[in-house]
């Protein structure tokens, strides 16, 4: 039920109009982006989905990703943050990762639907 | 769809079909791809498709030399439609078979089912033609495949043989190798799309079947995602006319003990068979070498000698593959050219009667195997002529003179081996 709720409430146009201002403000102040992160390389990547998908990167990503990761550990260490210009923009804050995370999810469903199905001889 | 398919091939439906049940019938759907079908016993459910696509290793340029070989691998892989993981275990669920070969004129995705599940697999083939997806993910897996496949043609003497004939007789077109090298300028899933789109217009397509009508057949491709495919303004691929140049290829190996050498003629395609008969190499004769010269020689002398052909579309090669220890293959070498040159060339009738029989023999054999009816109709369906008893009989009248011919000309060579101990070509009197 509140799922249902919630994916209604998801696709008003209205009700996004309407959370964008405190959605952006949220995501400014949770942090990530002053560390020069993506919201992508926060996903936990300790799943065998999630691996899989980080696998299907090509190089340019990947390397990028772990740069990212790096420089994200360093400043942590150092308490420090990126200077503002450096912060990650709103555009530049992609979802690179969800995509192949959803297309290996589905790929995983599919093989646990083959691997537990029964057969019906017609 | 059915309203709007045209006989194509009448002249097909008389030739012979030895044991295969059934004559040929070869259709056109809406949008011109080749539908040909060949019904089966009327006692067998067994069946197979094929997706043929006229895009073999022929057609490859030097900016994607190895494309055809990357193809031939994305058989039966993810589209937009099906994950290949579904695909392989309804497969294995329907007790089919898929295969996927390369030829240097086609590649060839086979399914081999019963007659109950070919709608559904004439539905995965066009899901292939039409929407194969050619990820980067899966690029990386198949190009681990390809490059094995490559290593261990590379790594094979025979293989590289053959290979090195084609390119010394043909060079470039017909003369590209079969597999893809480490140096193959195709390192992209895109690369391969790119070929994969100008070799899948509707012109270049078949879908061969055995065991299925060809109405039927035609019926189901043009519900499938086959009927999407057109002949679209993309540039399409293009061969050059295969034209038989003639040349060396001297491959240094010092590994080996064993040398090999080979040497190929030019023949026409429908006798180049007949041909390889006629030199008689093959032992089919347990207990003796049966009363072929060659095949004699080789028996005294302790060496090998096999006889090969190759039959294409414009072009057609027949020839032996000498295979001996280093120190005796020069001798080896020259003797059999001086057989050719003396005792083939010049075959008496009862060789020639025995090299027709042999063929004959192998053609029937070939057309009752599924996969020899495959070959035969896919030459069918891009309007080809395939070997049949008929043809083997129109080619047997005039196939001493045909011999003299070839047997005189001068062959390609392709050595490997020291080159301190083998033969040179221009030393064997051709």
């Amino acid at each position: 039920m509140l799922e249902v709720v919630a994916r209604t409430l998801q696709a008003n146009s209205a009700f996004r109009a309407l959370c964008r201002p405190l959605a952006s403000t949220w995501v400014n102040l949770s942090g990530y982006r002053r560390l020069g992160l993506k919201y992508d390389d926060l996903l936990r990547e300790e799943t065998p989905i999630i691996q899989e998908a980080i696998s299907r990167l090509n190089r340019e990503e990947i390397d990028q990703r772990n740069y990212r990761h790096r420089r994200a550990f360093q400043l942590s260490l150092s308490h420090q943050e990126l200077p503002g210009p450096q912060w990650t923009k709103a555009a530049d804050d992609v979802k690179y990762l969800q995509p192949l995370i959803g297309e290996v999810s589905q790929e995983f469903a599919e093989r646990d639907a083959f691997n537990s199905m029964s057969t019906v001889r017609k | 769809m059915l309203r709007s398919t045209k006989a194509v091939a009448a002249k097909a439906a008389r030739a012979h079909y030895a044991s295969v049940a059934g004559t040929p019938t070869v259709l056109s759907t809406a949008n011109g791809i080749k539908v040909a079908a060949m019904p089966g016993p009327a006692d067998s459910s067994l069946a197979s498709v094929s997706l043929v696509i006229n895009s073999g290793s022929r057609f490859e340029t030097a900016d994607n030399a190895g494309a055809a070989h990357f193809l031939k691998a994305f058989a039966f892989r993810n589209t937009q439609d099906r994950t290949s993981f579904r695909t392989v275990r309804e497969a294995e669920l329907n007790g089919a078979t898929l295969t996927a070969e390369a030829t240097r004129e086609n590649i060839t995705y086979t399914v081999q089912c019963f007659q109950d599940a070919v709608p559904y697999f004439v539905d995965i083939l066009g899901d292939i033609a039409a929407s194969t997806k050619f990820t980067e993910h899966e690029f990386r897996d198949i190009a681990k495949l390809v490059a094995f496949e490559s290593l261990a043609a590379r790594s094979n003497p025979v293989a590289r043989a053959i290979d090195g004939v084609h390119q010394a007789a043909f060079r470039s077109g017909l003369g590209n190798s079969l597999y893809a090298l480490g140096s193959s300028p195709v390192t992209t899933g895109d690369a391969v799309r790119q070929y994969a789109q100008a070799a899948l217009r509707a012109s270049r397509v078949a879908v061969v079947a055995t065991g299925v009508d060809a109405q039927a057949l035609a019926g189901l491709v043009g519900e499938s995602k086959l009927s999407l495919l057109t002949n679209s303004a993309a540039a399409d691929l293009a061969s050059p006319k295969a034209k038989f140049t003639g040349g060396v290829q001297q491959i240094y190996e010092s590994a080996s003990p064993v040398s090999h050498y080979a040497l190929a003629f030019a023949s026409e395609p429908g006798v180049s068979q007949a041909l390889a008969n006629l030199l008689g190499a093959q032992k089919r004769l347990k207990w003796s070498a049966g009363v072929s010269p060659l095949a004699k020689l080789a028996r005294e002398e302790g060496f090998g000698v096999e006889a090969f052909s190759f039959a294409y579309s414009d072009a057609g090669l027949a020839g032996v593959l000498v295979s001996a220890p280093t120190a005796q293959i020069k001798g080896a070498v020259e003797k059999v050219a001086a057989i050719i040159r003396k005792d083939v060339a010049a075959a008496a009738p009862e060789a020639v009667q025995r090299a027709v029989a042999a063929t004959r023999l192998d053609v029937a054999e070939s057309l009752a195997t599924q996969q020899g009816a495959i070959n035969a109709l896919s030459k069918l369906a891009f309007g080809q002529r395939p070997c049949t008893l008929e043809s083997v009989d129109e080619a047997a009248s005039s196939l001493a003179q045909t011999a003299a011919n070839v047997f005189a000309s001068k062959p390609v060579a392709v050595s490997i081996g020291l080159s301190q101990t083998t033969a040179y070509v221009d030393t064997l009197g051709f």
